[in-house]
């Protein structure tokens, strides 16, 4: 029953992040994890058409952009996960009958893009000063055939392992938000990849916390 | 008086069914609908299944065609899953082209026969490099009450188990392939993969197979695939409300039984039809 | 997203200024914005900054079957993309008259000019050739949009490179960048539109006008130029009516500014050229800024998992484990199953099971009485006929109390399979 995972290759790759880049949107950030880099823009809470209107709480869309040609049915289904993450971490019903878009442009993929997105929307959402409940950040773990667990790999890394599962995890008790698998993997390797995501998920929380920190410092 | 108060306060009204464990259709929290299956519904599709979950109705048909294989991968075939939600199976749907949840669904199937390699696509290559099967996997959702995604699944299982593939010469001489359509011989199935969804309620209650009121009240969506071989080959949650991994084991624990139900419904079917023949 | 209208004052005071020969952002007439050029990681990715305005450009190749009318030319397809990242009034999948305005404009002035030679893109006359695309995508929208796509998109050409290609026989093999060195398209030369934006009926002129100058203007002109003072597109949108002289100036600025550009262009590849060479890293997460307080950088970070492997093992080993017994389905035709529930029901059901077909008849009925549709019920009535009959048959034999004992979990449908499956 029990497997055993190596733990050689438990590493997050190096993080960047620049809020504010773009003069348009309400709020705006860039996240880069390795060599994945994401633009994300946020802009609301405006006026939303008829059709789309909620009357208790705002209706937020999110538009994931890929870097060549239109978006696919494999954007469609990111954004339908971006977009239920971010909406049970933001406090939607505080602005009632408006709307928020949230836009994702990839820059480049090298591996784990889903929680590139993740991580850029809601430094994206931070920046344009929403009212949140809870931060929540991406990690992706990647099996490969020797059974190691891999956190962030790239895109190689990502060709080479036999499953691959994206989580989000909340800040406040760092349970699962979302979770996006690929490849068949066992029950055990599930829970595993799960603790150690909680454990990368506190690394990541610790960057946003420096990022937010320098921000509002007064020199660098 | 409950008509009232259910629609007047949708969410209270499951609440208090809830309170009590039980749900508002007489369902405890943990209870699947009846799930009914019939094969081999559509005589001119090449396999095909309608599946009923509760009042949830899923048809899929099967269609398999002859195409050139890409020259990338030389020795693989197609499988092309769609899933349709026409205005015909719920009010919430609007026609024209496939909404969010239409495509949303479509890419979950393409994961779920992708993830649990239910069939290689190297077996439906005929010649390497030169002629292969694409297999159209078209699966209507025929009346929505919620949970279409196992529906789906399972449709899709059914279908594929009783897809019959024509056999296929290719001619020396003209290297033209000939089709022998008298004599067809069924898909290898490889792994038979068996979804269970559930919704959670007010951040903590946990329901199975949630009908679609249910899901539109419910603040959180989870689908489990698990093979015959307790492997998970999906764990599917997009986002909502955050779970415990303690709670999605418990789901897990749910879906493997569900597993065994459905391989057990689809293989006696199957049976059934090849004693009857 | 609606776009925040002008308000009349914001709208009188632009213009006054631009009477007075000021600008907002204190530039004089002829000066462009500062311009940043920057590239991505992989080849063929450009960023340009252009003040505020920010475009992102990107080639890639695919080999595709030539047009009929052209079997021995490669395509170049053009696509310039109004995300609604850049704008609030961009809406997605919309084709916008501006979108199309600028889409034309691009094609005119890079396929049109004949600036890339499409004969070297063939692989197999009349089979194979490659398809150049160039998608732009606007990330901020703060005025001369297409002046900034079509540096973006000239330098990411000059940029790209392609896979090399192989034919032996019928057969073309694409080469990975680690077995052959990728090859670079051949441009003959650079054309790179400026725009010039008119105001009060072509009295003023501006350069490179910004979002709010775009808003108040009657009138632009685009001339798309090389650096060898050739046009290669010329077109005036507004419905303004221009002197000939005003042409033929707009003309002279514009082969100042492209020359200017052309230099920024080259010697941003050169130092891209000679960054890739030094083998060091390249592209945005390179090019980030390091000195605002609203960028932040760390280094690899490792996680701790030591604890992972029990914590995985305590909540696995917790859980309840799964039922191995699973009621059995029922098949009352050929072809067609159904399958009741699976945990236990704690309705009691178990006890009026053995009490024979008609009670049973009873709570089937109320059972579908909570279902909320008919519809169902029509094919629920069929089985419980048939089963009817089963029954009446089955009574004689007792021996199935003990199957009924084992499906014990089941409700009622799945007891009344264990009866159906002794009669088969």
């Amino acid at each position: 029953m029990m497997e055993v995972c190596g733990s050689t290759n438990v590493s997050l790759r190096e993080f960047g992040c620049e809020q504010t880049l773009l003069s348009r949107p309400d709020g705006s950030a860039s996240f880069v994890q390795g060599d994945t880099s994401v633009i994300a823009a946020v802009y609301g809470p405006a006026e939303v058409k008829v059709s789309k209107e909620i009357y208790d709480r705002a209706t937020l869309e999110v538009l994931i952009q890929p870097k060549v040609g239109l978006p696919s049915v494999r954007e469609r289904s990111q954004e339908q996960c971006v977009r239920e993450t971010c909406e049970a971490s933001l406090l939607l019903t505080l602005h009632p009958r408006s709307s928020l878009t949230l836009v994702l442009q990839l820059i480049h993929d090298d591996g784990s893009r889903l929680a590139c997105f993740l991580n850029a929307a809601c430094m994206a959402l931070m920046d344009a000063g929403l009212p949140m409940s809870c931060l929540f950040c991406g990690v992706t773990c990647a099996i490969n055939a020797d059974s190691e667990i891999i956190t962030d790999p790239t895109a190689a890394q990502e060709k080479e392992s036999r499953a691959l599962m994206t989580f989000a995890i909340d800040s406040k008790e760092q349970r699962v938000m979302m979770s996006y698998t690929k490849g068949s993997f066992s029950v055990h390797e599930l829970q595993q990849c799960i603790a150690v995501s909680q454990k990368a998920s506190e690394n990541i929380f610790q960057f946003y916390r420096d990022s937010v920190r320098r921000r509002y410092s007064k020199n660098l | 008086m409950a008509a009232g108060f259910k629609i007047a306060e949708p969410l209270e009204y499951h609440r208090s069914f809830l309170k009590e464990n039980c749900r508002p259709d007489g369902r405890e929290l943990s209870e699947f609908r009846t799930t009914t299956l019939n094969i081999g519904s559509i005589s001119t599709a090449d396999g095909s299944a309608l599946v009923k979950v509760g009042n949830t109705t899923v048809m899929c048909g099967i269609k398999v065609e002859l195409t050139n294989p890409l020259v990338e991968a030389p020795g693989k075939g197609f499988i092309v899953p769609n899933v349709d939600l026409p205005p015909l199976c719920s009010s919430r749907f609007r026609p024209g082209p496939p909404g969010e949840q239409a495509q949303a669904a479509s890419q979950f199937i393409a994961d779920v026969i992708e993830s649990s390699e239910v069939i290689q696509t190297e077996d439906l290559c005929i010649e390497r490099g030169k002629l292969c099967w694409v297999l159209y996997c078209d699966m209507m959702c025929v009346d929505y009450d919620g949970n279409v995604l196992d529906a789906c699944i399972i449709a899709l299982l059914a279908a594929l188990k009783n897809t019959k593939l024509p056999e296929v010469t290719i001619n020396k001489d003209t290297g033209a392939p000939e089709v022998n359509l008298e004599k067809r011989k069924g898909l290898n199935i490889r792994k038979h993969p068996v979804g269970a969804s559930f919704c959670v309620f007010d951040d903590s209650i946990l329901i199975v197979d949630p009908t679609a009121e249910e899901e539109g009240l419910s603040t959180s969506h989870l689908t489990v695939v698990t093979d015959e071989k307790e492997r998970l080959c999906v764990v599917h949650k997009p986002g909502g409300t955050p779970l415990s991994a303690e709670k999605l084991q418990e789901c897990i624990g749910r879906a493997t039984a569900r597993q065994r139900e459905i391989q057990k419904l689809v293989d006696k079917v199957i049976h059934s039809v090849k004693t009857a023949q | 997203m609606k776009d925040t209208p002008l308000s009349n004052c914001e709208r009188d005071f632009l213009l006054k200024a631009i009477e007075e020969k000021k600008r907002l952002d204190g530039r004089q007439t002829y000066d462009y914005r500062k311009m940043k050029i920057t590239f991505g990681t992989d080849y063929g990715c450009c960023f340009v900054d252009l003040g505020k305005t920010r475009v992102m450009a990107q080639v890639s190749g695919e080999l595709v079957a030539p047009k009929e009318n052209r079997p021995n030319e490669g395509i170049m397809f053009f696509n310039i993309e109004l995300s609604p990242m850049a704008s609030p009034a961009f809406e997605q999948g919309r084709q916008s008259e501006l979108s199309v305005k600028l889409n034309r404009q691009l094609e005119r002035c890079l396929r049109n000019s004949k600036c890339i030679d499409t004969e070297s893109l063939c692989v197999v006359s009349g089979e194979k050739v490659w398809q150049i695309r160039v998608d732009v995508h606007m990330l901020n929208h703060d005025g001369n949009l297409m002046d900034a796509a079509s540096i973006a998109a000239i330098t990411a050409l000059c940029h790209f490179k392609r896979p090399d290609v192989g034919i032996q026989g019928d057969e073309v093999t694409v080469y990975s960048p680690e077995e052959r060195d990728p090859i670079p398209l051949s441009i003959y030369h650079m054309p790179i539109s400026v725009s010039f934006s008119f105001f009060q009926q072509g009295t003023y002129l501006l350069v490179d006008p910004c979002e709010r100058e775009e808003r108040v203007m009657d009138g632009l002109l685009m001339i798309a130029m090389n650096k060898h003072r050739e046009i290669c597109s010329i077109q005036s949108s507004g419905g303004i009516m221009l002197l000939k002289e005003q042409v033929m100036r707009c003309s002279k600025i514009a082969s100042v500014k492209v020359s200017e550009i052309t230099e920024l262009i080259s010697k941003a590849l050169e130092n891209d050229k000679r960054a890739r060479k030094a083998g060091g890293r390249c592209g945005f997460a390179e090019s980030m800024p390091q000195e605002r307080i609203t960028a932040l950088k760390t280094d690899e970070t490792s996680v701790e998992m030591t604890d992972a492997s029990e914590r995985a093992n305590d909540i696995v080993e917790n859980a309840e484990v799964p039922p191995q017994t699973v009621p059995s389905p029922v098949v009352p035709a050929p072809g067609v199953g159904q399958v009741g529930q699976g945990l236990q029901n704690t309705w009691g059901l178990e006890e009026e099971e053995e009490d024979g077909d008609e009670e049973e008849e009873e709570q089937k009925m109320e059972e579908e009485q909570d279902e909320k549709e008919d519809s169902r019920e029509g094919d629920v009535v069929e089985i419980s006929d048939s089963e009817e009959e089963e029954v009446v048959i089955l009574h004689p034999e007792t021996q199935d109390k003990s199957s009924k004992n084992a499906a014990s979990s089941s409700n009622q449908k799945g007891g009344k399979t264990s009866k159906q499956r002794e009669k088969k």
